[in-house]
């Protein structure tokens, strides 16, 4: 029956796009309503051969995006842009209410040794390869071997950024909670802020070393605004969502989620902050500062759905297969590495902690999606590094593109293997009793 | 501050602090709680302030919903009519019109027709009058779709008028729903025989054509929505299948130059009249994010709203004027014609204010026709639909009061 539905909305949309080239604003709320429908139905069928609802999602983009069968066309794909920001936000509030600090104060030797081997570790590892790769890579060969070393570090940097988005979805999705999830989200919340100072700084470098305007002191200035500037708005706005759950309660707090998620996108953006870090700190804020966070939870949950399901499938849609084709061979030996790197690092890592062994086992796979930090990254590269940025970037999109579409399968088996999956629905079943038990009656 | 003056995270922080005492006071149990004891509609309470921040965010000098903000947002103005449209049409069950008392088709059609009639007149006019003369003529088919979008609006009253009546409120709401279906049935007609010209419009058809076209495209996506909202598991995936197929039925009208809200009526009264559970879980959807997306489309259409051009403000009481001279002419002539029970309550009661709906259709209309006399439309529309409220409250509190158990009215049964 699903893929009955998927086939009848693909004629009838076919249908309307035979009419005319969509105008932009009838083509925007035609394609949000499409993707939403079939990436939804895609997540089924996907759910179905037992692979990760948002490996469906991103197919479904994938399928019906400019790439393949081009029911969506680019300009649709753009303009669903700004439903990203607003996931993006909403994945950070979540992973930032998640963390709470008491819960992960015996967790974060872990974190602190994983990111340490694992998320840096795997930047020095790539930007090894890269350098051992720079005989067949165009870009690179006309780069003295010093600078070449220092931008092929900037690539290592951006290649092993994580994906908190992946990471927060296939959580909620197999219901997972333990050690090893919980592991997992506070490295690549943690592996964000890394990768974000990391590139700042060795990107500095390297444009000092390749001859590219810029002054350090700028970029300091830059980073040091986008850090601050992101953690005080995040504070404020925390403080503003705590305030409507504190006297407004549940009442169109769903909504008030959603509009707060899409003010910190697009005001964060014109401001120069990341979005990332402000809807992180306020979702932190909310869980550690607040009783409010379980309420900031459900409500996020109850309008997260759809969110998702654009998000990924949009950026499924945003792949270009083209560039995974002409990047083939060099993605492919940079994403074997990766992989290398973020699993024996995370090994390592947990070993160095103390970890229990699913930590050990399995954090690594966790830390393998990637999706919008290391596209934001490849972009600003791109503006960074004029003569080389274009090529380069096209390297890092065919990496992002491979990790996107078969990584959350390996996350989503790494949560089945380590038993955590479907842990958090056993933990309220066994709550519910409890709680209800623990209430006085009615009559007494 | 690289980008932006420090100036702009001043103005967005009193914004986002200005949204959210509207949101504390639109969603606070103790305002509901006052609206439901003073039988104030939701419009006004909590429509009006929000339309109000849509017109302040958008003033050059506090630049916060800029064009290319507004650009973005403007795909929320699409879904929001299809969504209003979707609402009405899964408000009308065609099962309760078979316990309309006789004559109920008479009154509607006076209660419809005769503003209808005298709005087109009087804005037919004062729109020639105000054409900048390029084509004074009252055979210019702008000038002639402008005065019937301006009808078709007048020509319903707000459901929300219910809610100030007493034990007739039921029986009105019903015979106001019908108004519904008649405004309806104007819109997709301006919008089948007035199509938008120009090389990016495909299929060349007469009229009637897309009037069919209109129906069975609304058919379609009702048994689409119907078959997809059957899959629904929980309600995180009821409200997510009627959001797509909501922005889907949308979308694919105002791809078509078709109104979006016409196309989702007709999906929505096909979803609601097959049998089945589905009917009760989508009423919970539509009931958690009607009144949000509702408010939201509010902030936007006060957003694009030009109430700077004095014409819509000379159009305003001509309008009003018209239009309650035709409510007051179908009155009298239901009280004469029909045995229907019209209560007690004064007629400006049950017939003056102008509803949501109203607003939507001029603003579908600007959305299919940019170019025009549309703004000016909104200007009456949207100030009609406060002074006509006013209007109605002032008189529910000067004549006799409704029967107690009636003043909770406000969620549809």
């Amino acid at each position: 029956m699903n893929l009955l539905l998927v086939l009848a909305l693909g004629g009838l949309m076919h249908a309307a796009r035979s009419f005319q080239d969509a105008g932009s604003i009838a083509g925007t709320t035609l394609a949000f309503g499409f993707v939403l429908l079939v990436a939804f139905f895609a997540g089924g069928l996907s759910a179905g051969v037992r692979l990760p609802k948002i490996t469906g999602y991103m197919i479904a983009g994938i399928v019906v995006g400019p790439a393949v069968i081009g029911l969506l066309t680019p300009e649709m794909v753009r303009d669903l842009e700004l439903v990203d920001g607003v996931a993006i936000a909403m994945i950070a509030l979540t992973a930032g209410n998640e963390l709470d600090l008491k819960a992960f104060r015996p967790l974060m030797r872990s974190i602190y040794w994983i990111t340490l081997l694992a998320v840096v570790g795997t930047a020095v590892l790539l930007g090894i390869t890269v350098l051992a790769m720079k005989g067949i890579l165009p870009f690179m060969q006309d780069i003295p071997l010093l600078p070449a070393a220092a931008v092929a570090l900037v690539l290592g940097v951006v290649m092993a950024a994580q994906s908190p988005a992946v990471v927060v979805a296939l959580r909620d999705e197999m219901e997972a909670d333990g050690p090893m999830s919980r592991t997992v989200l506070g490295v690549v919340v943690i592996a964000d802020l890394v990768v974000i100072l990391l590139f700042a700084a060795t990107s500095s470098i390297a444009k000092s070393m390749i001859g590219t305007p810029g002054e350090f002191s700028d970029t300091i200035g830059l980073l040091a605004w986008e850090l601050l500037g992101s953690l005080t708005s995040g504070v404020l706005v925390g403080a503003i969502l705590a305030l409507y759950l504190r006297f407004v309660g549940r009442s169109g707090a769903a909504l008030f989620v959603v509009t707060a998620c899409f003010v910190i996108a697009e005001v964060g953006s014109r401001l120069h902050f990341d979005p990332l870090l402000v809807a992180l700190a306020a979702g932190m804020l909310i869980r550690n500062l607040t009783r409010r966070g379980d309420l900031l939870h459900q409500e996020i949950e109850s309008a997260s759905l759809p969110v998702y399901v654009v998000f990924f499938a949009s950026a499924g849609a945003h792949i270009d297969l083209s560039v995974l084709m002409s990047a083939g061979i060099p993605a492919l030996i940079i994403v074997i590495a990766r992989a290398a790197g973020l699993i024996y690092g995370a090994r390592w890592g947990a070993r160095a902690a103390g970890a229990p062994t699913e930590v050990r086992r399995f954090a690594g796979l966790g830390l393998l999606p990637q999706a919008g930090l290391a596209l934001a990254l490849s972009s600003i590269f791109a503006k960074a590094f004029p003569g080389i940025g274009d090529a380069a970037r096209s390297l890092m999109l065919g990496v992002v593109a491979i990790n996107q579409i078969f990584t959350p399968a390996v996350f989503q088996w790494a949560l089945r293997r380590s038993g955590e999956a479907g842990r958090r629905a056993q933990a309220e079943t066994a709550a519910a009793p409890a709680e209800s038990g623990g209430l006085p009656s009615p009559s007494a | 501050m690289h980008a932006q003056g420090p100036e702009v995270v001043i103005r967005i922080i009193l914004a986002l602090v200005g949204l959210l005492a509207l949101a504390y006071l639109g969603g606070h149990p103790w305002v509901r709680q006052a609206e439901r004891r003073l039988r104030i509609a939701q419009l006004v309470t909590a429509g009006f302030p929000f339309v109000a921040l849509g017109l302040v965010l958008a003033l050059p000098s506090v630049g916060i919903l800029t064009d290319e903000v507004l650009r973005e947002l403007s795909p929320l103005l699409t879904f929001g009519l299809g969504w209003i449209g979707f609402s009405a049409g899964f408000r009308l069950d065609v099962r309760e019109l078979d316990h309309l008392p006789k004559g109920s088709a008479r009154a509607v059609g006076f209660a419809t027709a005769l503003p209808f009639a005298f709005v087109v007149t009087t804005a037919a006019l004062l729109l020639l009058l105000a054409s900048d003369g390029s084509r004074p003529s009252l055979a210019n088919p702008a000038l002639l779709r402008d005065a019937l979008v301006l009808g078709t609006a007048g020509a319903m009253s707000a459901q929300e008028a219910a809610r100030l009546l007493g034990d007739a409120a039921r029986q009105q709401r019903n015979l106001l729903r019908l108004e519904e279906l008649a405004g309806m049935i104007g819109l997709a007609f301006i919008a089948a025989y007035f199509r938008p010209q120009g090389d990016a419009v495909g299929w060349r058809l007469p009229g009637t054509a897309w009037i069919f076209l209109t129906v069975g495209l609304g058919c379609v996506l009702g048994m689409l929505s119907y078959a997809v909202l059957q899959r629904a598991k929980s309600p995180a995936e009821s409200i997510l299948l009627l959001l797509g197929t909501v922005a889907f039925g949308a979308g694919f009208g105002s791809s078509l130059f078709l109104a979006p809200m016409v196309v989702c009526f007709v999906a929505g009264v096909l979803v609601s009249n097959i049998p089945g559970d589905h009917r009760q879980r989508l009423r919970d959807a539509l009931s958690r994010l009607e009144r949000p997306i509702y408010l939201l489309f509010l902030v936007i259409v006060g957003a694009i709203w030009e109430f700077d051009d004095w014409r819509g403000w000379v159009l305003l009481p001509c309008f009003v004027g018209a239009r309650l001279l035709g409510k007051w002419l179908a009155e009298t002539l239901v009280r004469r014609t029909t045995a229907i029970d019209l209560g007690e309550a004064h007629w400006t009661v049950r017939r003056a204010p102008i509803g949501q709906l109203s607003i939507a259709i001029v603003v579908s209309a600007h959305l299919l026709y940019p170019t025009g006399n549309l703004p000016i439309l909104e200007t009456a529309v949207l100030a009609g639909a406060i002074l006509t409220e006013v209007l109605a409250q002032i008189i529910a509190r000067i004549g006799p009061k409704p029967a107690p158990e009636s003043l909770a009215l406000g969620v549809d049964p």
